[in-house]
């Protein structure tokens, strides 16, 4: 893939990235904070993806992998946190 | 050559995609309005970009790519809907009602 492509891609995921930390500081409440934190750590997934494109190495994606794994399990437990839930009940 | 616009489509699809999503979630405040918003940043639009994948040629890359495909599938309607369920929860509660 063209480099130039992928580096205004990069540059792009990185605005984006800037509009998630405005969503995230204007945020109410915990659910919304939950949600901001939770298209960030997408928007990461996808900006580490990009660099792994760019670099032509794959570590970046494995690191993506296990950033959307820790989000994923985050997300789950303080949802259920939020109304006094444990994660398995 | 085919691959390489292939794949500059995809990325330009899905980062057009976050793009409307995150103005989405800028311009509502209500949380139910937000995740519908958000379910194009965390789903199609990082799917549009890992499947751009295809073009790098590299083995490794493509694999690692697929999984997180896969992971993603999986997971991102599953973490809209435990938000979805906690602010239904917090609705009936009637802790908030403006959401």
């Amino acid at each position: 893939m063209p480099e130039i492509v992928l580096s205004v891609a990069a540059g792009w995921a990185t605005l984006l990235l800037v509009a998630g930390g405005l969503l995230l500081l204007r945020a109410r409440d915990t659910l919304h904070r939950i949600l901001a934190l939770d298209v960030i750590v997408t928007i990461v997934v996808a900006l580490l993806t990009l660099l792994s494109y760019l670099r032509d190495v794959s570590y970046y994606i494995d690191a993506a992998l296990a950033l959307a794994l820790l989000s994923f399990t985050a997300t789950l437990v303080a949802a259920r946190h939020v109304h006094g839930q444990g994660p398995f009940s | 050559m085919i691959l390489d616009v292939l794949a500059i489509a995809l990325i330009g699809a899905g980062l057009t995609l976050a793009t409307i999503g995150l103005y989405g979630l800028l311009r509502m405040p209500a949380i139910f309005d937000q995740l519908h918003a958000a379910g194009l940043v965390t789903g199609p639009a990082t799917l549009l970009i890992l499947l751009a994948a295809i073009a790098t040629g590299s083995a490794e890359i493509i694999t690692s790519a697929a999984l997180v495909f896969i992971f993603v599938l999986i997971t991102a309607p599953l973490s809209s809907h435990a938000i979805a369920q906690a602010a239904y929860r917090a609705r009936d509660l009637g802790e908030d009602d403006d959401r």
